[in-house]
């Protein structure tokens, strides 16, 4: 069967049928069919957000994959320690000599490869996605479970984002080493906190502050301080306990002011355990109203970071709300929906007069 | 499996037995068309099944031949072998009128026939069936490394298509040549 004796429009139909791991290691058996790759899957490539490099831990390499309908598909294990009896192959990666083996279990290829060589050789496959999947292609370098040592192994990776989940213990005082973390690499693109009972607050100018989307996970309340400083798009907190209203009233007005949280557009704040006191907060912070009888507009958004189903289309929980307040240095708008148990804050790319215009 | 002119099936279409009790409207009855490959075995197709590819579908809305006329003039297709025509007929025929599954398990396993398959279905023009094909054709090389994928799929290396790039150069060259050359004969 020669393939390259099919017109190009079969040989597109086989190549969209085949799997990125696949692709990819077609992609080696000739400078013509990477040529071929690259043209007929330019759209399929350009579809993909993004390529995630998932450390599953601090101590491991990442696994490379791609979302993909709500699921992922595997390209490249660089864990290095599933070696099993499939033959060993060699590739010439971006003028690096390095081994695969095919993982029959994640059905990826898996690369093999003296430790101390790890970032050499995820830098060489790293070149080689950039030209393979072209140059608008973003990256995710994720590491997860940082718990206690927070010396994040981060190669310098051109058009890559980066994301971590950390894990605080409930006696947690480390403040320095955690901030050790943040300012030792470039601004993260997300943050997944998860702090126990932790109250110790993060320095003002922390480049914590400065990620574009945090995601907390707190059992007791401190909110908001976690964003007390916050200079990102968006935050969702979670908290176990109500303690102090005010704060989050503070918080509030403070957006309103113009004085504070400038980037801000979208926050989701869910309490466990109470309830959210509706009137009084919508009262301190002069919240305006929508006629009953008018269907507000739904402010909804692309999540900056969301590793389940990454998307470009808008995927923030709509917030259908006849409150919203306004801003005073631009008269730009924000929704206000508070339910028992939640408040959700959207910022609108309009002023006032405009927002108003599209109600119905 | 299809009719066949010098198969063993019967190619005339079942008689009704019995009237239709009921007021519906009388069933329009069904037209064949036939078809034959490189072997010249004519395979005897219901319009139904035919649907299934736009290349005939469009040779036969607007013919309107009786079933005589069908039988007189069968489609030629002597680019296709007779035994990838009958798959391609027999698949029609499994498929007339019915939602088409996400998956065919019944394509040929040998390379070389599943490769004819391939273009047999595209000249034909049969989306649904080529895409199942092309599904096919991409499962063999599922997990293999580079080296095994240039085997089975027959890749010619780097040094190979230079090769033969060179070789269409001097063959494109040669030709122009002579093509100048013949002109200038001709303006002599």
């Amino acid at each position: 069967m020669k393939i390259s004796k099919y017109p190009y429009v079969i040989q597109k139909e086989i190549l969209e049928n085949m799997n990125y791991v696949d692709l990819f290691l077609l992609s080696f058996v000739s400078k013509n069919m990477k040529k071929l790759i690259k043209s007929s899957q330019k759209k399929r490539f350009e579809s993909i957000r993004p390529v995630d490099y998932h450390c599953h831990d601090i101590s491991d390499p990442p696994f490379v994959h791609i979302p993909h309908k709500g699921d992922y598909e595997g390209i490249i294990d660089f864990e290095n320690t599933n070696r099993n009896k499939n033959p060993i192959f060699q590739l010439n990666v971006s003028g690096k000599i390095i081994d695969f083996q095919w993982d029959d279990y994640n059905k990826v290829a898996m690369a093999s490869f003296d430790i101390r060589d790890k970032e050499s050789v995820i830098e060489s496959v790293h070149n080689y996605f950039l030209d393979f999947f072209g140059p608008t292609m973003k990256y995710h370098w994720r590491v997860d479970d940082v718990e206690e040592d927070f010396n994040l192994f981060i190669p310098k990776l051109q058009n890559t984002s980066l994301c971590t989940d950390i894990r605080l213990k409930e006696d947690f005082k480390d403040m320095e080493k955690l901030e050790a973390l943040f300012s030792s690499y470039p601004v993260f693109k997300w943050v997944g906190l998860t702090a126990a009972l932790t109250t110790e607050l993060f320095h003002p100018e922390s480049k914590y502050y400065q990620a574009e989307s945090v995601f907390v996970n707190q059992f007791q309340h401190t909110f908001p301080n976690v964003l007390r400083h916050f200079k990102g798009r968006q935050a969702i907190v979670n908290c176990g306990h109500w303690e102090n209203l005010e704060d989050l009233i503070e918080f509030l007005n403070r957006w309103k002011s113009g004085e504070a949280f400038q980037k801000l557009e979208y926050l989701y704040f869910e309490l466990k355990n109470g309830e959210v006191p509706e009137s009084q907060i919508l009262n301190e912070i002069g919240a305006k109203y929508i006629d009953e009888s008018k269907t507000p507009p739904a402010h909804i958004l692309p999540k900056v970071y969301d590793w389940v189903y990454c998307s470009d289309k808008p995927n923030t929980k709509p917030i259908n709300s006849h409150t919203y307040v306004v801003r005073a240095t631009d008269n730009r708008v924000a929704s206000v929906m508070i339910q028992e148990k939640t408040i959700s804050f959207g910022v609108w790319d309009k002023t006032e007069e405009a927002f108003l215009k599209l109600i119905n | 499996m299809s009719s066949t002119e010098q198969g063993t099936s019967s190619a005339a279409p079942a008689e009704p037995t019995t009237a239709p009790e009921s007021a519906a409207a009388p069933e329009v009855p069904e037209s064949f068309y036939y078809v034959h490959g490189k072997d010249k075995v004519v395979h005897k197709v219901s319009a139904g099944a035919l649907q299934h590819s736009a290349l005939i579908h469009g040779m036969i809305s607007n013919l309107g031949y009786t079933e005589e006329q069908a039988k007189a003039n069968p489609f030629p297709f002597e680019n296709i072998d007779g035994d990838i025509l009958q798959m391609v007929v027999d698949w029609c025929n499994q498929h007339k009128g019915k939602p088409t599954p996400p998956e065919d398990t019944n394509l040929p396993k040998q390379k070389e026939k599943l490769f004819d398959l391939v273009l047999a279905v595209n000249y034909l023009e049969i989306k649904e069936l080529l895409t199942y094909c092309c599904k096919q054709v991409a499962m063999m090389v599922k997990g293999k490394s580079p080296e095994e994928i240039r085997e089975i799929w027959m890749i010619p290396t780097d040094a190979e298509d230079e090769a033969a790039e060179k070789e269409a150069k001097k063959r494109a060259g040669k030709e122009a040549a002579g093509e100048t050359a013949a002109a200038a004969g001709d303006a002599k």
